[in-house]
Formats: C-alpha cells, sequence, structure tokens
C-alpha cells in the first residue's frame, strides 16, 4: 500500500471536509479519508490525533462521547460553525493554489 | 484569545484530557487490529506527540527535569549546601546591603500619603540654609494657595522633672500629627483647635519609646502633670509604636511650638534675626499642583516678605523642595559611596558565583558517563543544557530564599544592633524580592551558564575553561581581601596613634543655648571660669566653637597633593593649645587681638607649602595669615588620619556658642559633680552639658572597631570562597586523573612528583590572579582614597599581609584535597572505568 506523507495543513483540510457530512469518531475519520481516496492515503495515528487535537484546540470541531458500532464508548467530532468557515477558506486557497500550478504545469 | 483560554483548558485538565486522548487511541487500536491491521506503533510517544498540540510539553518537561534535579542534589547534600551556602552568601549580602538602602532611602515614611509632603530649604545666590525663622514659616502658612497644610519642627532639649540629662524635643506646629495620619497609642495628639491657641495650656505629647523607657509604660499617664525645663505641663497623650515622624527618629516629647517660650524664658516666636527660632519646614502639596507650581509661589511670597524683613530674608529667596516623605533622601555627593559599597556586594556574588561554577565543572566529571548515555539514547545537546540549567535554576531558587532568610535576619540584627527605630521594617517588600530575583538570575548566568555548556558538549576536559575561572576566583577574592586589609590596617594606625591632643584629663562643658547676645555670654562664661577656676584640681581652661570629639565641626574639603582632605576649622581662645597639649611648633600661638591670624597644623603647613616657612603666609584667598604651626590633632574625627587642622582667635559674636574646655591634674571623673552644680547655679535657666573626652574618644574607637570587624567580615568571607573553590577544583583534578595517578605510581613516582602533577595546572592561573588581584586592588584603593580619607596609597603590610595570607590559605586549600590523589591505589585505579 502506498504510503503518502501529506502535509500537516492538507490533513486538517481533509478531516474538515469528511466531517461536514456528519460526526465521526477518529477512525472512522482515518477510514473515510482511506476509501474516499480510493485507498491511496492510509492516515496514521500519529499525524490523525496531533490534527485532531489541534483542530478542537482552535474551535473548529467539537468533541462529545458516543457509542462505536462495536459498542464501545468513543469521542465523535462535529464540526462547529468555525470549522465550516475555516473549510471554505481552506478550500478556496488550495483552489486557487491548485489552480496555478495546474496551469503552470499544462502551459510551461 | 479563545484559543488559549482553551489551551489553559487543556492544561488545567490535562489528567483528564490525557486520559480520554489514550481511550481513543486504544479504540483506533482495536478496530485496526480487527482489520488485521498489526501495525503498532510506540503509543506513549504518538500520545506525547498528539499532547503537544496543546502547547504545554514544556511543562511536563520541566516538571520531569526538575523532579530529577531534586533527586540527584538529595543524593549528594554535601555539594548540595555547599551551594546553597555559597549562593546565600552572595545573594545575601546584596540583598541585605539594598534592603537596608530601600528601608532608608527608597521607601516612603509609613505616614499619610507621603508622596504629596515636600521638604523645603532656603536658597538665594550665595546663602543656602536647611532652616527658617518660625515667622517665616508662619508667613508661608497663612498665604499659600498651593500647599494645603505647612509643617514646622524645632528641634530641641528639655529636662524632664528633677533629671539632669535633657531630652531631644521636638517643637511641633499643632497639625503636625493629624496631617501624618499619626494615632496616639494613649490619650490625645496635639490639635490645631486646642493647642494652637494663644493662651493654650502647656502640653506634651510623649513619644511610645519615652513612654517605655521613662514612665515605664504607665497606662493611666495621660492627664498628669510633669516638669519640663521646671515648668509644669500635662501630658495630654502617648504617640504609638509604628509612628515614624519626618526623620528616623521620632520624637521623644512632643510640645506645640508656641509654648517655646514658656519652656525657654527669653525665646520669641515672632523674632526674625539671631534671635529667631529655627524650624525645619514641610508642605502637603495640594492636589493638581506641581512641586516646580508651589516652588514658584513661595518664591513671590518670599519676596513679598523681604520688602518687610529686607535684612532677614534674603534678596532672590528661592524655596527648592525635595521629596519630604522619606528617611534620607539621598544626594549628589553621596553617589560615589553608594557606587563603592554596590561594587564591593557585586564583587562578592561574583566570587560566589565563580566559585559555584567551577563546583559544578568538577561535578561534570563525576557524570561524564551518566551524560554519555543521555546522549546515547538521542537527547540533544539543547536537551542536556535544559536539564543542567533545570538543576542550577534550582540551586539558584534555593540559594535565593536562603539568601533572603539570611539578608532579614542581618537587617534584623542590625535594627536591633544598632537601636535604629522601630518602625523599620526589615520583612522583604516586592522591591527587594524583585531586585533579589534579579540578582538571583544574574548568579544563574555567571555561575551556570558556561559550566552547563561545557558539560553538555562533554568538553570539560578542555582545561582553559577551569583556569579562567581560577585566575577570575583567585582576583576577586584578592581585591576583597587586599582592600579590607587596606581598611584595618588605616583604621587602627588612626586609632592607635595618638590623636595628638589630651583627651585622658579634659572635660568639656557646653553651657546650651540661653544667651542671646555676645554680652550676655560674656559675663556668663566670665563668672563660670571664674568659680571653676577656685576648683582645686583645675590645670588649665580654654574655650572653642567647635568642641573636641564633640558633634559641631567645621569642615572645608579641599585636595592637597592630589588628595582629598578635610580641613578642620576651629574658633579658639589664646590657651586652647596649652589646655589641649597641642605643642606649638614655630612662630606662635593665637593671642589676643587677633583678627586675620590663624594657626596651621604640621600637615596642613606641609602640604600647601613643602619645603618653605610657613610663617607669613597667606590663606584661604588672602583673608588669613599665619602665624604658627602646632602639632597635629585630630579633634574631631580621629580615624581620619589625613585630616588636618586651622585654628582662628574666637571673636565676640561667636561668645554664645563656645563650649568651655577643662584640664584637670587627675582624673576627671571626680570633679565633675562639681563642675555641673557650679554651671547650673549661675543661670538656672540654662542646662549645661558635660563629656568626658575620655569617654567620647573610646565611642569613636569602638565605631571605628565595628567598622572594621565589618570589613574583615568581608574579606575573611572572600577567602573563604575562594578556598572552597580551590578544593573543589583540586578535588576534580584529582578524581579526572585517578588512572593517570594509578600509572605513574605503579612506574615508581614519588609523592611529590604526584602532587606536582595536580598541582602544576593550578600554579600559572593562580598567579595570574594574584597579579590581577593585587592591579585590580590598587585601582579600587585609588578612589576608596577619595572617599575614605587615612587610607594610604600603598601600604606594603596590607598588600603583602593579603597575598601571603591568601597564598597559605589557598595552598592548603589545594593541598588537602590534593593528598587524596596519593592514597590512590594503583592496582584500583587501573581497574577504574
Amino acid at each position: 500500500m502506498p504510503n503518502m506523507d501529506m502535509p500537516s495543513g492538507a490533513l486538517v483540510l481533509l478531516i474538515l471536509r469528511v466531517l461536514r457530512s456528519g460526526t465521526l469518531h477518529g477512525y472512522a475519520i482515518a477510514q473515510r479519508i482511506h476509501c474516499l481516496s480510493s485507498e491511496v492515503l492510509k492516515i496514521e495515528e500519529g499525524a490523525l490525533y496531533p490534527a485532531l487535537q489541534r483542530i478542537l484546540l482552535n474551535g473548529w470541531a467539537t468533541a462529545e462521547w458516543g457509542i462505536s458500532e462495536t459498542n464501545r464508548k468513543v469521542r465523535f467530532y462535529r464540526l462547529t460553525p468555525a470549522g465550516r468557515k475555516q473549510l471554505e477558506s481552506q478550500l478556496a486557497d488550495y483552489e486557487r493554489v491548485h489552480g496555478a500550478i495546474q496551469s503552470v504545469l499544462r502551459t510551461a | 484569545m479563545k484559543n488559549l483560554l482553551r489551551r489553559l483548558r487543556y492544561l488545567l485538565n490535562r489528567r483528564r484530557f490525557d486520559q480520554e486522548l489514550a481511550n481513543e487511541m486504544e479504540f483506533h487500536r482495536e478496530m485496526a487490529a480487527r482489520e488485521g491491521n498489526q501495525n503498532f506503533g510506540n503509543t506513549l510517544r504518538l500520545r506525547e506527540e498528539a499532547r503537544d498540540e496543546w502547547g504545554w510539553l514544556w511543562i511536563d518537561n520541566l516538571l520531569q527535569d526538575l523532579r530529577y534535579a531534586v533527586r540527584l542534589l538529595r543524593h549528594s547534600p554535601g555539594f548540595t549546601l555547599t551551594a546553597i551556602a555559597m549562593l546565600a552568601l552572595g545573594i545575601g549580602i546584596n540583598v541585605a546591603a539594598f534592603g537596608y538602602f530601600n528601608l532608608l532611602v527608597l521607601r516612603p515614611l509609613p505616614v499619610r500619603d507621603p508622596a504629596s509632603l515636600l521638604q523645603f530649604e532656603r536658597a538665594s545666590p550665595g546663602n543656602f540654609a536647611d532652616n527658617f525663622a518660625y515667622p517665616e514659616v508662619a508667613f508661608y502658612a497663612e498665604h499659600s494657595k498651593t500647599l494645603s497644610a505647612v509643617l514646622a519642627n524645632s528641634v530641641g532639649r528639655l529636662t524632664v522633672g528633677p533629671e539632669e540629662e535633657p531630652m531631644n524635643t521636638s517643637f511641633l506646629t499643632a497639625n503636625f500629627f493629624s496631617e501624618l495620619g499619626a494615632v496616639p497609642k494613649l490619650g490625645r495628639l496635639l490639635s490645631p483647635a486646642l493647642d494652637d491657641a494663644p493662651g493654650a495650656a502647656p502640653v506634651v505629647v510623649l513619644g511610645y519609646g519615652t513612654w517605655r523607657s521613662r514612665f515605664g509604660a504607665d497606662p493611666s499617664i495621660v492627664g498628669k502633670t510633669i516638669l519640663l525645663n521646671k515648668k509644669p505641663a500635662t501630658i495630654v497623650g502617648v504617640l504609638s509604636d509604628g509612628f515614624s515622624g519626618l526623620g528616623l527618629e521620632p520624637p521623644a516629647l512632643s510640645v506645640p511650638i508656641v509654648q517655646i517660650p514658656y519652656f525657654e524664658a527669653g525665646q520669641d516666636l515672632s523674632a526674625f534675626s539671631e534671635k529667631s527660632i529655627n524650624v525645619q519646614m514641610w508642605g502637603r502639596l495640594r492636589s493638581g499642583f506641581t512641586p516646580a507650581i508651589a516652588e514658584q509661589e513661595l518664591a513671590s511670597l518670599a519676596a513679598q516678605l523681604h520688602l518687610q524683613h529686607p535684612k532677614d530674608v534674603w534678596e532672590k529667596e528661592t524655596l527648592p523642595s525635595r521629596p519630604g516623605g522619606f528617611a534620607i533622601t539621598v544626594r549628589a555627593e553621596m553617589y560615589p559611596v553608594l557606587a563603592l559599597a554596590s561594587a564591593l556586594c557585586i564583587l562578592i556574588l561574583v566570587a560566589a558565583c565563580v566559585t559555584l561554577g567551577g563546583l559544578l565543572l568538577a561535578r561534570g566529571v563525576a557524570r561524564e558517563r551518566e551524560f554519555s548515555i543521555r546522549s546515547a539514547v538521542g537527547a540533544g545537546r539543547g536537551r542536556l543544557i535544559r536539564q543542567l540549567l533545570t538543576e542550577s535554576l534550582l540551586l539558584a531558587f534555593l540559594g535565593l530564599l536562603a539568601g533572603l532568610l539570611a539578608a532579614y535576619l542581618a537587617l534584623r540584627g542590625l535594627i536591633l544592633w544598632a537601636d535604629l527605630p522601630a518602625w523599620l521594617n526589615p520583612m522583604p517588600d516586592g522591591r527587594v524580592i524583585l531586585f533579589a530575583s534579579a540578582i538571583g538570575v544574574a548568579a544563574v548566568i555567571l555561575f551556570a551558564l558556561t559550566p552547563a555548556w561545557h558539560v553538555a558538549r562533554q568538553r570539560y576536559r578542555t582545561t582553559t575553561m577551569r583556569q579562567i575561572l581560577i585566575a577570575a576566583q583567585v582576583a576577586t577574592s584578592c581585591v576583597l581581601l587586599i582592600v579590607s586589609g587596606l581598611l584595618i590596617r588605616a583604621l587602627n594606625q588612626a586609632m592607635s596613634t595618638s590623636p595628638g591632643f589630651e583627651y585622658q584629663r579634659v572635660i568639656a562643658l557646653d553651657p546650651g543655648p540661653g544667651a542671646a547676645s555676645p554680652k550676655e555670654a560674656r559675663a556668663y562664661l566670665d563668672t563660670l571660669r571664674a568659680r571653676l577656676a577656685n576648683l582645686p584640681g583645675i590645670v588649665s581652661m580654654s574655650m572653642a566653637s567647635n568642641p573636641p570629639l564633640g558633634n559641631r565641626w567645621t569642615v572645608f574639603k579641599t585636595r592637597l597633593d592630589g588628595k582629598a582632605v578635610n580641613i578642620h576649622f576651629n574658633n579658639v581662645d589664646p590657651l586652647f593649645f596649652q589646655t589641649m597639649s597641642i605643642p606649638v611648633l614655630r612662630g606662635r600661638a593665637l593671642a589676643r587681638g587677633d583678627k586675620r591670624e590663624i594657626v596651621v597644623s604640621e600637615s596642613l603647613a606641609r602640604a600647601q607649602w613643602p619645603g618653605e616657612n610657613p610663617i607669613g603666609k597667606q590663606f584661604s584667598d588672602g583673608k588669613d595669615i599665619v602665624v604658627g604651626v602646632v602639632g597635629n590633632a585630630r579633634l574631631v574625627s580621629p580615624e581620619d588620619s589625613d585630616a588636618v587642622e586651622a585654628y582662628r582667635l574666637a571673636q565676640d559674636d561667636l561668645l554664645p556658642s563656645m563650649v568651655v574646655l577643662v584640664r584637670t591634674a587627675g582624673p576627671a571623673e571626680p570633679l565633675v559633680p562639681a563642675i555641673a552644680a557650679i554651671s547650673k547655679s549661675i543661670d538656672p535657666r540654662r542646662f549645661p552639658e558635660i563629656h568626658l573626652l575620655r569617654i567620647s574618644f573610646n565611642q569613636k574607637v569602638a565605631q571605628a572597631r565595628n567598622t572594621a570587624l565589618t570589613v574583615s567580615v568581608l574579606g575573611a568571607v572572600a577567602l573563604l570562597l575562594a578556598c572552597l573553590g580551590i578544593v573543589g577544583l583540586v578535588t576534580y583534578a584529582v578524581s579526572q586523573r585517578t588512572k593517570e595517578i594509578g600509572i605513574r605510581m605503579a612506574l615508581g613516582a614519588q609523592p611529590s612528583q604526584v602532587l606536582s602533577v595536580v598541582l602544576r595546572q593550578f600554579a600559572s592561573p593562580i598567579v595570574i590572579g594574584l597579579l590581577v588581584g593585587i592591579g585590580g586592588a590598587a585601582a579600587l584603593s585609588q578612589i576608596l582614597r577619595g572617599q575614605l580619607y587615612g587610607l594610604s596609597n600603598f601600604d606594603p603590610a596590607a598588600y603583602t599581609g593579603a597575598v601571603l595570607a591568601f597564598a597559605i590559605a589557598s595552598g592548603l586549600a589545594a593541598l588537602l584535597p590534593a593528598r587524596r590523589a596519593l592514597l590512590v591505589d594503583p592496582m584500583l585505579a587501573l581497574r577504574y572505568e
């Protein structure tokens, strides 16, 4: 399985994006990203939890206790309005940079 | 901002959040394992990384370092105690010195609103005085718009009851206590309503100390009548213990100023001119005004008053102000002494820190293995330095606490021992604690930074660093030792040589104030001397304006031969030199009718006119002509061997302030009662003071001895610090070279060869340090000479004494631990490591 190194800013963007569809616990976030990226992106615990702590600290998501599919108490993350706003601005930034890189790649 | 709050929440609930994180990661692991993914990382490390996002990891690290440091220090109590003691010494001396300064100079007096109090002085071009005639102050009090209150104090002396010795008394404006927010312990204090009215009853307020010592703390004292200067006065109250007054000493007795004429016949409150009652003046600034505006207003008021009293209020008189709410105001001439004292204190701190730095460096060797292991398992250099610094910080903190405690005890002891007023509180305040912390930080930088750097880099085998440390330490200690030696020698020399005049058998009789005019004074003095002359056992009698060893002097500061010199002027009568047994060496003594004629001391003549005959020379810009040279007689300050004297004939206008000197044939004491009885019987209004010069002289000796004691303690501390440092470094050198020594001994080296191997490396830094120290001491003594009189420029005894003491002490300090090298068992040493 290819193990892509990912800049931590991008990881935050992906987490916020998957959280927009609904509340998820940590493992599910990793799984969702893994699936949606056609199993290209594999999120390690060592990257996931620091990123989640940063998101909590910045108030982009809140954590609440819930019961997992395996009947275990676990933390679910819910996007806050501030997180939504952050996601939009990050997405816009990303689009702009991505577009710029694409145009360079295409024309140069 | 919100982010910070959330971070704080994480800090406060660290344990819970950490638990939650662990739970969550556990769950992640379970799920991953279920899907066949067995890639386990280090749980702890992963959790730590996640926690790092909270931004508090450094606290965990710090706590970890601290725990480790505490454990380490507890394991070597000898080192820890030595280090803390050294720091306590270095920091304590600085904090105590600053605390004393803070107490007297920086901290406002404990009175109501000290910030708005101003003390005033009089000045005009060419004139200056710190006293006002009372009517002048009364005029300002009545007319000033910028001052909400004007306070005045006239210092005098009153006898209490039948006792002979008068007590210090403050004659105060009645608003004095209420303005300063003083509260009575008993009864009431002075009040403007009751005590300022003309014809008010004579009242007195006792100081707390007076009440305790003179009146046995009698709780029913209020309302009783006592005799002050033989006049009845009612005790209306007792001041509380915590009242400071506006100087160092709270008044022992306080009497309304309007009662001066009642207690001291012949005094006139409304008098200007020479018969005036002199007072110190304070004002309380009305809110909204600045001192400059008040000064302007008072200057214009002074100009108005000058028109009415052109002789007594100076032309263009101004009233410069200074903050009035402090015990002592620092004046510019005190700066050099303060700077010098600070330099000496800081030198001790430096010596202590350098010594401790050496010890820390030496300890590095014992921990060589520990640090290799630490860096092998991945500790970076920064992390190692941080840990070493944490250990040093812990040491510094403990040393700081010990230093604060030591400084507090020292100040407390000083206040008790020197009998300073009780309202001085030696408890360190915020300013002192801030200062102590700054000193602590400076100490850490001084003693910890370089050793930490070297230990962490595992470069402590380099000897340069150690040699610089030794040289620095030897130099600072040497400076302290030589300077204290110089001071002690100077004091001893001054006090052991004869002061140049007879003090064993001379009695000084100060008639005190009473005579208003020279004519009255002459009548009194003539009667007094005629009656005294009839007493058997009196050899000679004379008069002087400044009594020997007394509390009045006239000093003119000048430079002679590049030395700062005090010229003590005295106005005497023709019999003075004979009475005081001061030999006339050239020319003649003063004689009746002399006006411009002056007699100078031998040293003054020699310094002023080296190699010439001083007789007939002009002095004081041609105002005086030298007619005689007398022996040196340090009449005012026997501890100042550089002082010189000059004498003029006392003219008639000085008669009211003359002191009578009586030389007896035998011991002076038996004659005192008779002299006291005669002096009092002539004029019942007077309360003469009688001093035995022998006792005054002994007091001066005791003072000088205390100074010498303080300085020698400093010198001894410096020596002790240096020795401790050398012991530490030699021990270190021996332990570092155990293996080498073992090999040498196994190959048959003699003990002396082994010793020289260990000690050779210390020889050159000690010699360099000594040289630098001698140079530094010479430079410092140059500065000292400007401030402390009598210090000789080059005193070989002080220098060689200090260097010898240093050589012997440091030799012993080096040899004792070096002996351990001889006890090394070659077999053990070779197996070592």
